[in-house]
């Protein structure tokens, strides 16, 4: 198993506050694996609509995700609240590859963190296509900045 | 390793059918990324419970994910039934990690791959512990 650093709140450029569900707990009473990835969904699609203006609903591109991946460190379990960082680590002309850390309130390393790959395609076509400017503006707002980071963006 | 995207069933010695639900495909048409996880904790769970002895509920020393992982290749869609395979791709001393691929109906080739990485935890000083001898035969037979 690989050890990377813990992350830690000042390495996420963008937050979204998430509040947890009692279906989110499975029968150890913490928030199950899988539900962290609809946390990671929610915090990308939130920024999408709301920073870059996609349309989820009558848009012709969408944004389809290619890899994802988590690391779990410690758990959380509802009724917490939790946040959602978010930061770009690498924006290509068609994809872009989000860095994402969960939060427990007050706590400054993350309980699990990982990144999700999404490649935005033509709606009818399923072909790639250039990230639209307006959501290539938002992206390039929450882009890592961290010199020397791994995540920061090599092109 | 050679391209997992070109992996067969044959390469999973674990297998199991997982019916999909209509409440797995989001709004555009597909199962959600996210569902994808649900069905590779079914394949780990069952095949963890049923070819490897653990017992979550009564056993002291049990498995605890730290890291998932999935590449997407192809699009999954209810109604088909999805066919998991699972092998074990290496057993280090307290974790085990399972190479997972999700199987389309009709597909010689995955349309996910990835990985699920068990570590077995004391469940009272949650300090991580070797994997039990039984368990560990079990893995030698599915890698």
């Amino acid at each position: 198993m690989t050890q990377d650093p813990i992350e830690t709140r000042d390495r996420y450029r963008h937050y979204l506050g998430i509040q947890t569900r009692w279906s989110d707990n499975d029968i150890y009473g913490h928030v199950n694996n899988v539900t962290y990835y609809s946390y990671f969904d929610t915090v990308v699609n939130c920024f999408l609509i709301a920073e870059g203006g996609l349309d989820i609903r009558d848009g012709g591109i969408i944004g389809v995700a290619v890899e994802t991946m988590c690391r779990f460190r410690k758990p959380i379990a509802y009724p917490e609240a939790i946040e959602a960082g978010l930061r770009v680590g690498k924006l290509g002309n068609s994809s872009v590859r989000y860095e994402i850390g969960i939060f427990r309130a007050g706590e400054d390393e993350a309980a699990a963190s990982g990144h999700f790959v999404h490649v935005f395609v033509d709606r009818d076509t399923n072909a790639p296509v250039p990230i639209p400017a307006p959501i290539r503006e938002a992206l390039e707002r929450i882009k890592a900045e961290a010199p020397g980071n791994k995540g920061r963006s090599k092109r | 390793m050679s391209d997992p995207s070109k992996q067969s069933r044959d390469d999973f010695p674990y297998r199991m059918s997982i019916p999909t639900r209509w409440g797995d495909n989001d709004m555009l048409g597909h199962v959600n990324n996210v569902l994808f996880y649900r069905y590779f904790e079914a394949v780990v769970v069952r095949f963890q419970m049923q070819e490897a002895g653990v017992d979550w509920i009564n056993d002291r020393i049990s498995p605890q994910a730290v890291e998932t992982m999935c590449r997407f290749h192809r699009p999954l869609s209810f109604p088909e039934t999805v066919e998991a395979g699972l092998k074990v791709e290496r057993i280090g001393n307290s974790s085990v990690t399972f190479a997972v691929a999700l199987f389309g109906e009709g597909h010689k080739t995955p349309a996910a791959t990835g990985h699920f990485i068990h570590v077995f935890v004391d469940s009272e000083t949650l300090k991580s512990r070797p994997i039990p001898a039984e368990t560990r035969r079990a893995y030698e037979k599915f890698r």
